[in-house]
């Protein structure tokens, strides 16, 4: 029997960070990666495989990053563990272990809508041969249905909608679409910028059915309105796939996610989970947290690769941080928005600061950049933070997070040292996050009396 | 002594639980349609839900679910599906708790090891037991 000190199940974001975490900090061991697909995708690509990149052959992983780490690579289904001998059971074999590492991932969700099963319906699922389908179906079709309004289906909705001469319409439950993730100000924007481009969007409705015969026809929303589709894509979310882990009877929870502890170690003490199917608590209060992201899963992987044979390092929780973009615009997010703050009790305290990011605004590239912190009032620490503008705005979110992780305070980030340059940043006098502080020091100081 | 209804087709599933958790000190009650399963919530009052998807005609369970949930207000009753519906139907995606869609509190793959099955409802209950009476 084969036998390797390290295996990692999953050969995706978390796998893969995984195991060149694991050789990083254990440059001796022998490792190994088990996963079943031959090509690996690159998920947060797949909705420009409709659009900007062209087919899910162009948004793949590379494997020469495992010869480069000294992986060894098997492709094949793990298909349980046994965990008292420590052998992992594929359908190439059986292999022996020291430590486990499972990135098994998410599969789509699928509401239970009447006719989720008809000729037309898709998920967004992780496979090439089954995006593929879907892109063919995508150039013979007009009507294109997109259910949920959040990052997933405003940019699957947008890409579809570049491409030939389609009607795209996305469906979202809430009064928004992001509005899990954004304050209202920046959902309104986005969703006009939307349908600026061509796309329909139909918030606060919920679908009642989806109707055709044998094949999808149209979307019936439980207000009595239609929208006509011949292809529905429901973009609402991710399940983890817990399939490897239940079998070998680890401890799943509640979540329906693999139960892990904050150095990522799962019920066996030799096996470590990480990425869409290991459970997630949030930084804010611990609780658990639905988000499924693949800068979340290399988090969690860098933690888990690490721990293998001792505690080195620990989860914090997730503090939320991503970004979208359509066309020119670009939205991200960090941490709590103003009105989850406050739905979870914090008195929140909120400052918005808009102007180029460039100066004088007339440089080349320069965009309206607007930046919102929000803040707990009594400490002054930071609790999540919103900005919106050019490309500039997915860098800008990774330094409010970094200022949440640290829970920084407003002084602190009001004092920051900056670097600024014309073509390249906001003025060193509008700078937008040390303005934002100011902001809202100034409110703290106002309600203190 | 909490009471759990199982709402299942399956007589040996019906029989295997029964025997979990009597072992464990909950009373059990079982239904085996969607319709006998909506009766038993509303007459023996339940603690939690166990509540298959697939029962004799086809995917009541969400029926049941939702009808728990809209019709019947039962909003805070602790609802744990329990299926084998993704093995069965071999679909590349999965189901979930869903607010809007699919309003139960946890979803679970059959088969479930009985440690974890306790695990679940027990954890399920707590959940809810810990929760102040009113707002601080």
């Amino acid at each position: 029997m084969e036998k390797a000190d390290i295996i990692v199940v999953g050969g995706s974001a978390a796998g893969l960070t995984a195991g060149i975490t694991a050789r990083r900090h254990y440059p001796d061991k022998e490792i190994l990666l088990v996963r079943r697909e031959k090509q690996v995708l690159i998920p947060c690509g797949i909705p420009y495989i409709f659009g900007t990149v062209g087919s899910p052959q162009k948004d793949l992983v590379g494997d020469a990053v495992l010869e480069k780490n000294n992986i060894k690579l098997l492709l094949a289904e793990a298909t349980d563990i046994d965990r008292e001998r420590k052998i992992l059971h594929t359908t190439e074999g059986d292999v022996g272990y020291e430590r486990l590492i499972i990135a098994t991932g998410s599969r789509p969700a699928m509401p239970p809508i009447p006719g989720f099963d008809l000729d037309g319906v898709y998920a967004v699922v992780k496979d090439v041969e089954y995006l593929s389908g879907l892109q063919q179906r995508l150039e013979t079709v007009k009507d294109v249905v997109v259910i949920g309004g959040g990052f997933i289906g405003i940019e699957l909705g947008d890409e579809i909608n570049k491409v030939g001469d389609k009607t795209v319409t996305i469906v979202e439950i809430l009064p928004h679409c992001l509005a899990l993730a954004y304050d209202e100000e920046f959902c309104i924007e986005m969703e006009r910028v939307l349908e600026d481009r061509g796309i329909n969007i139909r918030t606060s409705s919920k679908v009642e059915k989806i109707a055709g015969d044998g094949k999808v026809e149209k979307v019936v929303l439980s207000d009595g309105g239609e929208i006509k589709a011949d292809v529905v894509i429901l973009g609402i979310g991710a399940v983890a796939n817990v399939d490897l882990a239940q079998r070998a009877g680890l401890r799943i929870g509640l979540t329906g996610s693999i139960a892990v502890d904050r150095t990522m170690q799962t019920s066996d003490e030799n096996i470590y989970a990480c990425g869409d199917c290991a459970e997630k608590i949030s930084f804010f209060g611990g609780r658990p947290s639905p988000l499924k992201l693949a800068s979340i899963a290399t988090l969690e992987a860098r933690i888990a690769g690490a721990n293998l044979f001792g505690i080195r390092r620990e989860n914090i929780g997730t503090v939320g941080v991503w970004s979208t973009a359509v066309g020119d615009t670009a939205l991200a997010t960090a941490g709590l928005t103003e009105g989850m703050a406050r739905e979870r009790g914090y008195d929140a305290v909120a400052a918005t600061i808009a102007g180029p990011n460039r100066h004088p605004g007339l440089m080349p590239g320069a965009a309206n950049t607007r930046v919102k912190l929000v803040f707990e009032r009594n400490s002054g620490v930071i609790l999540g933070g919103q900005v919106m503008g050019g490309p500039a705005a997915g860098e800008i979110i990774n330094a409010i997070s970094a200022c949440v992780q640290n829970r920084m305070t407003a002084e602190d980030i009001a004092m920051f040292q900056t670097g600024t340059h014309p073509a390249l940043t906001a003025s060193p006098i509008a700078y937008h996050m040390v303005n934002a502080a100011e902001m809202a020091i100034q409110q703290m100081r106002e309600r203190g009396g | 002594m909490p009471k759990i209804l199982v709402i299942d087709d399956d007589p040996d599933f019906l029989l295997a639980v029964r025997m979990v958790l009597e072992a464990h000190d909950f009373e059990m009650e079982a239904a085996t349609t969607a319709e006998e399963g909506i009766d038993k919530v509303l007459s023996t009052e339940p603690d939690l839900v166990i509540l298959d998807i697939m029962l004799p005609t086809g995917y009541e369970g969400f029926d049941v679910a939702r009808e728990i949930r809209e019709k019947h207000k039962l909003i805070d009753l602790p609802i744990f599906m329990l299926t084998s519906i993704h093995g069965t139907k071999k679909v590349p995606y999965r189901f979930a708790p869903d607010e809007h869609y699919l309003p139960v509190d946890v979803f679970l793959d059959k088969p479930i090891e009985p440690d974890q099955l306790v695990d679940t409802i027990q954890e399920m209950l707590g959940e809810r037991r810990e929760e102040p009476e009113h707002p601080l």
